[in-house]
């Protein structure tokens, strides 16, 4: 069953089409990645879920039905660029967010009082949200977007500008969220972590959807004309060999693309024939990383690899 | 969907009225307002405190004589600070005189002026002034009265007149108002509705530039610190939009409730009494209209501001977009003024019903010329008519607008905006 399905969806900038025909399915009780690099139109896709933005083309269904304005009250939405009002009141602030969600009253205000607790904020409950620090902003802005109890937790690039301990305290919000039943949609440039909370996922380049389904098939299928190595020695030969499709060094190891499954034995053979040393031979792993150069081809210098240690 | 513009509503509302702004600006204005009028007439008076040294010279010596008593006498000399010097000299010496010592004297300051009072001016009244700067106005009215008095009487000595009739030439006219309206008794008119008009066009003034700045800088701070967008995944832009506008609409009808509270106590009790040239003659009904006619004045306005703001990413840009919003106001405001000295003005009668002016002229006009009821209420029509006509594509700019990040956008684009179908 599918809590959300997004159809077709277009979205012209001038004559820049920044999103090109996306259709991608979220499961309910899953956690969803949409995966892409920065400018791929992964926050334009958002956009368009949350009716921010409407679409040239193209229509999401919630639960069978066109999502319409009751949708946004389901939602919490933690944009990629977010802020709080400077001068207004901690406390002040969540109420206010949960009012525009439709909720109000005095639970919402017991509910807010204990998540501030269990942040630590309590204290800090009739402070301007400008006397706090940065971090503890980051906090109240997570509060904020939970706050409501929403059914769906979508997250654009959630973890930019997070410092350490504000991406372990959103990773165990959004793994209780899950255990919860809820569905959670996130974005992000960075392969590992989608790699490693996602059960779902769409890549998306150039605004266009490119990989999309359960992330464990979607490793199998690619993991099997992929085999990981380790080793010392020569194997430049490898390159006139006819059933390789590609070689990629990554310095510690290298991952090697094979024209079919099947010839892994037959790529294994011929390491050991030319006295290569074998390390390590991997013939069923693939990470999302690969996956994607595999589909979109690296940009020139980029390398996603490069912002990971920030996320840890 | 009105549950939620009541959100933003309120909390502009507890922001704005709540702040510290708010009650600095709701007393600070009218005391900045009338202090200008005192300052004002604070500068007129102190031209006084300098001496002040002329020289009248007549023609005959009779004529002399009757200057110097009717001047000794006077409140110039007595009172502000006048040094008078006479002297009787001919025509030809005296045109010497002025272009030796005479013009010596001016030139050092030691004489603000030489008047020269030939036989002649007992047929034409006309007198000489030397001065470095002779349209010093100032000057010239004080003497004229006293100069007038002499001419007439030395005219009229010949003549065989009783002093009344004397006392009768002498005297200028004196105006006394009567204000013509539909009521049955002609009444005589005070300078209440005029002071009363001018400082309600003057808060008017204020008053919609500054909830217009408010919201424009609101509406950029919801911008700059992104907060926009978490909005957004809340309310529509539509909504954020009504409920700003509102928001800012209500503090500043609160505001000048405030500000009209007095005048509506000095209508509606006795316990304060006027003197009878500056009683108001305002109605109820023209008081609910004045506030009718400022809220939506302000809808009008904060609207165009908080579009304004939705354009630009900091204040700096945005006062560049401004001007056209500030001429709709300026604008009007030196129409009114103008109005108010001359209410035949054609100007300031069309203007009381274009959109955006009316908001400012219209009830100036109520106030000092008795104004049939259909004309306001035309006007607000008409407003009303502007505000449903321009809203939907302001709100298409807001909402492409608010979005929006990078340089400065052109017109062009904004334009463009608008023909995009969302």
């Amino acid at each position: 069953m599918n809590a959300l399905e997004v159809k077709n969806l277009v979205k012209y900038f001038d004559k820049v089409k920044a999103v090109d025909d996306v259709s991608f399915d979220v499961p309910e009780g899953s956690i969803f990645g949409l995966i892409g690099r920065n400018g791929a139109g992964k926050t334009t896709t958002i956009r368009m879920m949350m009716n921010i933005y409407t679409p040239d083309n193209g229509e999401v269904i919630l639960r069978g039905d066109k999502v319409d304005g009751s949708f946004k009250n389901k939602v919490g939405y933690l944009p990629e660029e977010r802020g709080l009002y400077k001068k207004m009141k901690v406390l002040d602030t969540l109420m206010f967010f949960a009012e525009l969600k439709g909720k109000s009253g005095r639970d919402i205000e017991k509910k807010a009082k204990k998540y501030l607790e269990q942040f630590d904020l309590k204290d800090r409950m009739l402070s301007k949200v400008e006397d706090l620090s940065k971090g503890n902003q980051q906090k109240i802005q997570f509060i904020a977007t939970i706050l409501h109890d929403p059914e769906f937790i979508i997250l654009d690039e959630p973890f930019s500008g997070l410092d350490p301990i504000n991406t372990n305290l959103l990773k165990e919000i959004i793994l209780e969220k899950k255990k919860e039943g809820k569905v959670i949609i996130f974005s992000t440039h960075l392969m590992d972590f989608a790699e490693k909370m996602c059960d779902h996922i769409a890549m998306i380049d150039k605004g266009k959807i490119i990989l999309d389904g359960s992330l464990s098939q979607a490793k199998k299928k690619f993991a099997q004309k992929n085999v990981s190595l380790n080793y010392e020695g020569d194997i430049s030969f490898l390159n006139s060999l006819p059933f390789i499709e590609s070689i990629n060094d990554f310095g510690n190891n290298t991952q090697i693309q094979l024209k079919d499954a099947s010839y892994s034995q037959d790529l294994l053979k011929a390491l050991v024939e030319k006295n290569v040393t074998v390390k390590q031979f991997n013939a069923n792993d693939i990470s999302l990383h690969e996956i994607f150069v595999q589909l979109a081809g690296k940009l020139e210098g980029e390398v996603l690899t490069a912002e990971v240690p920030n996320v840890q | 969907m009105f549950n939620k513009i009541a959100a933003v509503l309120k909390r502009e509302l507890k922001e704005r009225v709540m702040a510290k702004a708010f009650i600095f600006s709701t007393l600070l204005v009218p005391v900045l307002m009338f202090g200008m009028i005192g300052i004002q007439a604070f500068l007129y008076s102190f031209e006084g405190d300098d001496k002040t040294a002329i020289e009248i010279v007549s023609e005959t010596d009779n004529m002399t004589q009757r200057i110097e008593e009717e001047f000794q006498n006077s409140n110039l000399v007595k009172e502000e600070n006048f040094a008078i010097i006479y002297r009787t000299q001919s025509k030809e010496s005296f045109s010497d005189y002025i272009k030796s010592e005479g013009k010596a004297d001016i030139l050092d300051d030691k004489l603000n002026g030489i008047f020269y009072i030939p036989n002649t001016a007992l047929s034409d009244k006309k007198i000489e002034f030397y001065s470095k700067t002779p349209k010093n106005f100032s000057l010239t009215e004080k003497l004229n009265k006293h100069i007038n008095k002499i001419l007439v009487d030395e005219y009229f000595a010949s003549k065989e007149l009783s002093d009344e009739e004397l006392k009768f030439a002498r005297s200028g006219v004196d105006f006394t108002g009567y204000k013509v309206s539909l009521d049955e008794e002609i009444e005589e008119e005070g300078f209440g509705n005029l002071v009363l008009s001018y400082a309600f066009s003057f808060l008017l003034y204020i008053s919609l530039l500054m909830m217009g700045s408010l919201t424009m800088q609101s509406v950029i701070e919801e911008k700059q610190n992104r907060i926009v967008e978490v909005l957004l995944s809340s309310i529509s832009a539509k909504e954020l939009m009504t409920g700003k506008i509102l928001g800012a609409a209500t503090t500043g009808l609160i505001q000048m409730a405030i500000w009209l509270s007095p005048v509506v106590l000095l209508v509606s009790t006795t316990i304060f009494v006027l003197p009878p040239e500056f009683v108001l003659s305002i109605t109820a009904t023209q008081i609910i209209y004045l506030l009718v006619n400022f809220f939506i004045g302000l809808l009008l306005f904060v609207g165009l501001f908080a579009t304004v703001g939705s354009i630009y990413e900091n204040a700096q840009d945005a006062q560049s977009g401004l001007w056209p919003v500030m001429m709709l106001i300026i604008i009007p405001f030196f129409i009114s003024l103008a109005f108010i000295r001359n209410p035949t003005n054609p100007i300031g009668e069309i203007g009381s019903f274009v959109p955006f002016a009316s908001v400012i002229i219209m009830p100036v006009k109520i106030t000092i010329i008795d104004t049939p009821l259909w004309e306001p209420i035309l006007a607000l029509v008409l407003n009303l008519a502007a505000l449903f006509l321009i809203f939907p594509l302001a709100g298409k700019i807001y909402r492409i607008g608010i979005l929006r990040t990078g340089k400065k956008p052109k017109l062009s684009e904004i334009v463009k905006w608008l023909k995009l179908s969302s």
